[in-house]
């Protein structure tokens, strides 16, 4: 009897540890998710075009990553986390090409992209001119115009290199292609933008 | 030609917009994503192993730990030189309601044959 009670001690006392740790990586992953959510969600919506849908998008890559890699190293969430929005990026295409393509052929087009406004209309917190702010807002909405064009893969290695600073090592990941890879999407997404804001932006 | 620093200029723009960008979103999506984020934590319990049957842990322990008990102690007390039917019989015999009757009529339980309760299953 000894015997059994000693084994159920350390099994509760285990099952305590593992309480614990469970409850620290919770407290990590909702520092992580504090602190990348509202980034995500800009890179979504500059993506899709649609806060909505880019809320939505937000939403299924925080629950994939608790749920899939909640025990992976603290330091792999990052690109793990853009990775999985990414995915659920490119399904949103594709779903939206079928859709498009059904939308056509009843002889329905969409118009959403010219519904369109990216910056939401909110008091500015660095308490600027509305001229100030106008122009920041037009400035954003070329350049969201103009990362919206680029090729897919342009857009995501300039968006995971510019916006979220990832290295190109992390940017590999979250893409799931090669460094090398990664440089060349990078610059050419560059020179394309460059060409289509250089007058307004040099 | 190639001009690094124009790169460098126009990254650095992009990102200062993008930063701003993210510093204005409005409230009501602040509260959404806030709420998006508690229901992925949500997940973690969800899924952890054994997840919604872990609060039972330490009762079934202490249910197997009595069903091993039991076993044992059923396993030492048959070794003994006497069948199971009549330790069964002779308990039954003590927590009857005759009992005291018995203890007042010893000798004639003694002289009663053993056989014979193994071959009728009881005294009576």
């Amino acid at each position: 009897m000894s015997a059994c009670a000693g084994v159920f001690a350390v099994s509760c006392s285990r099952e305590q540890l593992k309480g614990a740790t469970t409850l620290q990586r919770e407290r990590q992953l909702n520092q992580f998710l504090a602190g990348v959510e509202r980034r995500a969600l800009r890179f979504a919506e500059i993506a899709v075009r649609d806060r909505d849908e880019a809320l939505d998008l937000v939403q299924d890559a925080m629950i994939k990553l608790a749920r899939n890699y909640a025990e992976q190293p603290e330091d792999e969430w990052t690109p793990l986390f853009f990775r999985i929005l990414q995915n659920g990026i490119r399904d949103w295409y594709r779903r939206q090409m079928v859709r498009n393509r059904v939308m056509v052929w009843f002889g329905r087009g969409t118009n959403a992209d010219n519904d369109y406004d990216p910056v939401a209309q909110a008091p500015d917190p660095a308490g600027r001119g509305p001229d100030d702010q106008a122009q920041t807002d037009e400035a954003m909405q070329e350049l969201e115009s103009a990362v919206g064009r680029l090729p897919a893969r342009q857009r995501e290695a300039f968006m995971l290199r510019t916006f979220e600073g990832l290295d190109v090592a992390g940017t590999a990941v979250a893409m799931g292609c090669s460094q090398g890879s990664v440089k060349t999407h990078y610059s050419r997404a560059v020179h394309s933008l460059r060409d289509a804001l250089g007058e307004h932006w040099q | 030609m190639k001009k690094p620093h124009q790169d460098e200029e126009l990254a650095r723009q992009a990102k200062e917009l993008f930063d701003d960008s993210v510093e204005r979103l409005d409230s009501a999506t602040l509260s959404r994503l806030n709420r998006s984020r508690h229901e992925a934590l949500a997940e973690i319990e969800r899924t952890k192993p054994f997840g919604k049957w872990a609060r039972w842990m330490p009762a079934t322990g202490v249910a197997a730990a009595a069903v091993v008990a039991v076993v044992v102690w059923q396993g030492v007390s048959t070794e003994g030189p006497l069948p199971e039917t009549t330790e069964f019989t002779d308990f039954e015999i003590l927590i009857g309601e005759d009992s005291l009757e018995m203890l007042e009529n010893l000798e004639f339980y003694s002289w009663i044959d053993p056989s014979d309760l193994e071959t009728n299953g009881n005294v009576g």
